[in-house]
């Protein structure tokens, strides 16, 4: 038999390419993501072994949460507890992380990608604190020299005795490179771009206070309980918990983006079955005469199931080894593109087992899985249907699926009503899984009356027309399949365009367009975020063209008592960001619109919060809210509420006035400021001088705002493109499969007269308008999914999703052009075969 | 391409009659070196207006081939197939595509309706599918009529017997009011009583409408009902009887084989 199979499954391989083609994306696509997200370095390792002295650990009170590789903002712990636990006999050594970035030779911000921090530690000689060792050279001695960590030194291509610059809060500084450093066994600190300095060098002088203590046993034996006495008002806890939390914290990040990759394979595995049962239904509908002569030749029914199965195994080992070929490919690929978006996921080069069987699994238990139900139907044939003429129609039972389709879709819609009230994204998630699970049972409804809907104008095209309608509606219940698969693809990428645009347009919208400025000064993405310094403000309110220079000050508070309250909207993070600036300068600025109070009032500890921070936390003018600040607890009062905070990202939700700074503990220089007048970008740079500040336009800035949305976007889209190709390999298959089954009647409209040309166009009529149908429905679905999910999350704050036309209709003819595409050539080639070969098969 | 619209002469004395069709010198080989096979051998013939002609031979012969490059379907080797003075080895596919909605009519073995049309929108594809063309609703109903299909017009093909079927081929076969019709064992899939009436019909339409048909058979009885009888041995003509019966069909098959 397994020649026998063999033998038919190669008579058929044209038929079968595209399916192995299909089968095989899904499973590189599962593949290398599955491969990447296991190659996702463990920074625990690195962590534990360079720590392996630290017994405990000092820190503030968190202010705002940290995400990922970006920190908390925990309140300074006092340097007066370093010298009281080294009095009482302990190792102590304090760490401020102020900022460092290296400069490569050409005096370009170098050194590890951009979303990394870049800081400057103190060398500690002989301490068990010390969580680097030299590897190359030697130690920093004095201040004029300087030790980088392997990864930070090779990136940047620096190397021992070179003369080097580094851009600190006190602009840019000199020494020579004496040593490159490892951390814990790795090349460096994971996430992470360190300049190790000597412990007496000024950029550690200016901190008054530190972000974490780090404590060993000296001659006193470190209990938490006596450490705590020492240290009130702090988190002190063991080095264990600590290296715990800290890897925890990046874990969590790394864990949302495997989420976000697995979320990806999946949809490329579902577009993948629905493709693969796809063609082996309409491929075995259409063998019932084979598969009748089979059985009327004495073949049982079960030999004719294995026959079939055997088939779909083979097809899936083919396209299961091609996949894996291809995923071993893809996640270089894959890995690559996160470089180019820089996105900073460390990553190491093992290939994991697991990973390639799960690929196997999903290949050929997809292809099984996805054949066995067409297998066992095909087989039910009755032998006397090899002896039947050709005409013979094969039904579709598609009421029960109508009645399903119905019935999934009042559960989603019940579902949707409920998550959107109870605002439980849970809910919604089920609900909107539901209502796509109606629309894939109820493609071939849809199909049908798209059908019935353009009978007329496709009647009017003659009767080429008439019949490309009438067979997109008599074989609903077989095409609707790939109509299915694109309205997957479709919908995915419209529903994260959507998304994207939407929150883009919430960050830069209303607020973007009250930004008055004429150029806006930032630091080039990093963290901490670089500073201008006051020396470079006082240079550009000299200069000749600046009407009004507005610094801000950022910062972030948290409401006491409220600890639940998160920021509406993205962004995300705990704490209510906070921005801190010369409110009369910022109003030539920014175009306030005030809603309740004055700005008048605005001074001291009274502040501006925007209407949906207000609402969140319930309070009106002249109330006060209690916040945690870097210096601790302070009352803020409310002396005006706006309709839209300054644009930035994450957007501040409080603005305050100069001299709130002290009572906010914010002693660390501005980041950022707005210029007014007619004074050129390039002339306020030459004053800045420093290569990781920039001076853009507002338009620029504005467009800036949402860069971080684009590059994941980006992201998304290359990873949806693969379940994109797969769905037009669907309908490529889908639409050889139906012309291979209707050669018959083609041939018979040939004799009649009917010109190649004609034949042409009404299949791709036919499948243009199954593909119209996916495109649709994937476009209403992504619609109704967006706006279910702002609905639930912001309670309606974010608004109805919206994209710029144009975008909208690029997806469309993308969706169109590619589906045309699909069906060109095998249109192409059904309407010029010979009429003969059909006739004489007869 | 134009034949004169005459119908008055009487069927069999052909001789001054037209040819609505011919072949000259007419040649057909199938592949190559040792492996060629001359399916027709440099035949000549002319099919005469208002003439039912059968070719007949056994499986192989080059019967259906003969009739293939005859209509155009097929390309000859060598020499010329005309349908009035037209060469249809000169035309381009579109070329005979309008040929055969207009000038010619098929009708197969196996029906090859299109499913997914109604009876009535199979009859008149050939005159849909020419934008310019206007089906003549009398004709379609006189046609109906006679071939008993009148009530069965708005049904799919499926929902229809095989004898039903295939006069709905030869509606559609006759709705051009076509020059010449090629008909390609017509019977072959019908039972002896239904394809009685079949050739019953077809013989009407030459008798009365002046038709010209061209049918390929190995059936003795349908050949009995032509007017003319033409044998193909090996690729070859080898002998053309006039009005035969069925006896003298089978006498030659007989020979032949």
């Amino acid at each position: 038999m397994i020649r026998r199979t063999l033998k038919l499954a190669w008579f058929k391989r044209n038929r079968y390419a595209l399916t192995v083609v299909a089968i095989a994306l899904s499973v590189a696509f599962i593949v290398s993501t599955l491969l990447l997200t296991t190659s996702i370095a463990d920074v625990g390792d690195p962590l534990r072994a360079a720590y392996t002295d630290v017994d405990v650990v000092i820190t503030g009170t968190e202010v705002a949460g940290g995400d990922g590789p970006a920190r908390a903002i925990l309140t300074p712990v006092p340097s007066s507890i370093v010298d009281d636990l080294r009095a009482s006999g302990f190792d102590a050594v304090g760490f401020s992380d102020p900022y460092a970035q290296i400069l490569t030779a050409t005096g370009q911000a170098g050194g590890q990608d951009q979303a990394a921090a870049n800081i400057a530690e103190p060398w500690l000689a002989d301490s068990p604190l010390n969580g680097f060792s030299v590897i190359d050279g030697r130690p920093p001695t004095n201040t004029d020299e300087a030790v980088l960590d392997a990864t930070t030194a090779e990136s940047a291509a620096l190397d021992v005795g070179d003369a080097i610059q580094f851009v600190s809060d006190d602009g840019v500084q000199e020494a020579t490179l004496v040593g490159i450093a490892e951390f814990g066994g790795a090349s460096n600190d994971p996430y992470t771009s360190t300049l190790l300095l000597a412990p007496d060098h000024p950029v550690f002088g200016t901190a008054q206070g530190f972000d974490r203590v780090l404590v060993s046993e000296g001659s006193a034996t470190p209990t938490i309980g006596a450490i705590g006495t020492l240290a009130p008002d702090t988190t002190v806890e063991s080095g264990a918990s600590w290296i715990a939390g800290e890897v925890d914290a990046l874990n969590d990040f790394l864990g949302f983006f495997s989420t976000f990759l697995t979320v990806f394979a999946v949809v490329a595995v579902v577009v993948g079955m629905v493709i693969v049962t796809n063609t082996f239904t309409v491929s075995l509908s259409q063998r019932t005469q084979e598969l009748a002569l089979l059985r009327l030749v004495g073949t049982t029914r079960k030999q004719l199931l294995a026959q079939v199965v055997l088939e779909a195994i083979l097809l899936g080992a083919v396209g299961t080894v091609l996949g894996i070929v291809l995923g071993l490919a893809g996640v270089s690929g894959l890995g690559w593109f996160l470089d180019v978006l820089g996105l900073v996921i460390e990553r190491s080069n093992t290939i994991s087992p697991t990973a390639l069987g799960i690929g196997v699994a999903v290949g050929l238990g997809v292809t099984v899985f996805a054949s066995v139900r067409p297998a066992w139907k095909a087989t039910e044939v009755a032998p006397i249907e090899a002896l039947r003429s050709a005409d013979v129609e094969v039904g579709g039972d598609s009421a029960r699926r109508r009645i399903m389709s119905l019935a999934v879709l009042v559960v989603g819609l019940v579902a949707l009503g409920w998550g959107i009230a109870q605002s439980d994204i849970l809910f919604t998630g089920v609900a909107i899984g539901a209502i796509f699970l109606s629309l894939y049972l109820g493609a071939d409804q849809l199909v049908r009356l798209a059908a019935r809907i353009t009978r007329p104008v496709l009647g009017r095209a003659g009767p080429t027309g008439t019949i490309a309608s009438r067979n997109l509606e008599k074989n609903a219940g077989r095409t609707a399949a790939a109509a299915s698969a694109l309205m997957i693809g479709i919908s995915l990428i419209a529903f994260f365009t959507l998304m994207a645009a939407t929150i883009g347009q919430f960050i830069a919208g209303d607020a973007g367009a009250a930004l008055e400025t004429d150029l806006v000064i930032q630091g080039i993405g990093s963290q901490p975020e670089p500073a201008i310094g006051d020396a470079a403000l006082n240079r550009i309110a000299e200069i000749d063209g600046v009407d009004a220079l507005v610094p801000l000050y950022q910062t972030s508070v948290s409401p006491v008592g409220d600890a639940e309250f998160e920021r509406a909207g993205p962004g995300g993070g705990g704490g209510l960001g906070t921005t801190l600036t010369d409110i009369g300068a910022l109003q030539t600025a920014y175009r306030f619109v005030v809603n309740a109070g004055t700005l008048a009032s605005i001074s001291g500890s009274t502040v501006i919060i925007d209407q949906a921070t207000a609402d969140g936390l319930g309070i009106g003018i002249g109330d006060s809210v209690e916040v945690t600040s870097l210096a601790g607890q302070v009352e803020l009062q409310l002396g005006a509420i706006i309709e839209t905070s300054l644009p930035g990202s994450p957007q501040p939700s409080i603005i305050g006035a100069l001299d709130l700074r002290g009572q906010l503990g914010v002693d660390d220089p501005a980041t950022a400021a707005y210029v007014v007048g007619p004074a050129a970008a390039s002339t306020i740079n030459a004053a800045i001088d420093l290569p990781t500040v920039e001076v853009v336009s507002r338009d620029d800035y504005i467009d800036g705002l949402s860069s971080n949305l684009d590059t994941i976007l980006a992201l998304v889209y290359a990873l949806l493109a693969v379940a994109v190709i797969v769905a037009l390999i669907g309908i490529a298959n889908t639409v050889s499969l139906a012309i291979s089954e209707r050669v018959g009647e083609i041939a018979a409209t040939r004799a009649a007269g009917a010109s190649s040309r004609q034949i042409f166009w009404s299949l791709l009529a036919e499948f243009g308008l199954l593909a119209v149908v996916g495109i649709l429905a994937g476009l209403a679905f992504a619609w109704v999914a967006a706006a279910a999910f702002f609905n639930t999350l912001s309670g309606g704050q974010i608004g109805t999703p919206t994209v710029d036309p144009i975008t909208g209709l690029l997806i469309v003819a993308a969706g169109l052009a590619g589906a045309v595409a699909a069906s060109w050539f095998p249109a192409r080639s059904a309407a010029t075969t010979d009429i003969l070969d059909v006739l004489r098969a007869d | 391409m134009t034949v004169p619209e005459d119908h008055s002469t009487e069927p069999g004395a052909s001789t001054d009659r037209s040819a609505v069709a011919r072949l000259v010198h007419a040649t057909k080989t199938f592949g190559t070196g040792d492996a060629a096979v001359t399916a027709l051998n440099d035949a000549t013939i002319d099919f005469l207006e208002g003439e039912f002609t059968a070719v007949m031979g056994p499986s192989g012969s080059g019967k259906s081939t003969l009739m293939y490059c005859q209509s155009g379907l097929d390309r000859l080797t060598s020499g010329h197939a005309y349908i009035g003075d037209v060469d249809v080895s000169t035309l381009t596919d579109q070329e005979l595509s309008v040929l055969r909605r207009s000038t010619l009519g098929f009708i197969f073995q196996s029906f090859h309706l299109v499913p997914a049309l109604s009876a009535r929108e199979n009859i008149t594809l050939p005159v849909d599918l020419d934008s310019d063309a206007v089906v003549d609703d009398a004709f379609l109903a006189e046609l109906a009529s006679v071939l008993g299909i009148e009530h069965r017009l708005e049904n799919l093909p499926s929902q229809l017997s095989g004898g039903q079927r295939q006069r709905v081929a030869v509606a559609r076969a006759m709705i051009p009011r076509p020059d010449v019709i090629f008909a390609d064992e017509p019977t072959g899939a019908l039972d002896s009583k239904t394809s009685g009436e079949l050739l019953s019909y077809l013989r009407t339409a030459v008798d009365d409408l002046g038709q010209t048909i061209v049918m390929v058979t190995h059936d003795a009885v349908a050949a009995s009902h032509c007017d003319r009888v033409v044998y193909v041995q090996d690729g070859f003509l080898v002998d053309e009887a006039r009005n035969p019966t069925v006896d003298d069909v089978l006498d030659k098959i007989r020979e032949l084989s």
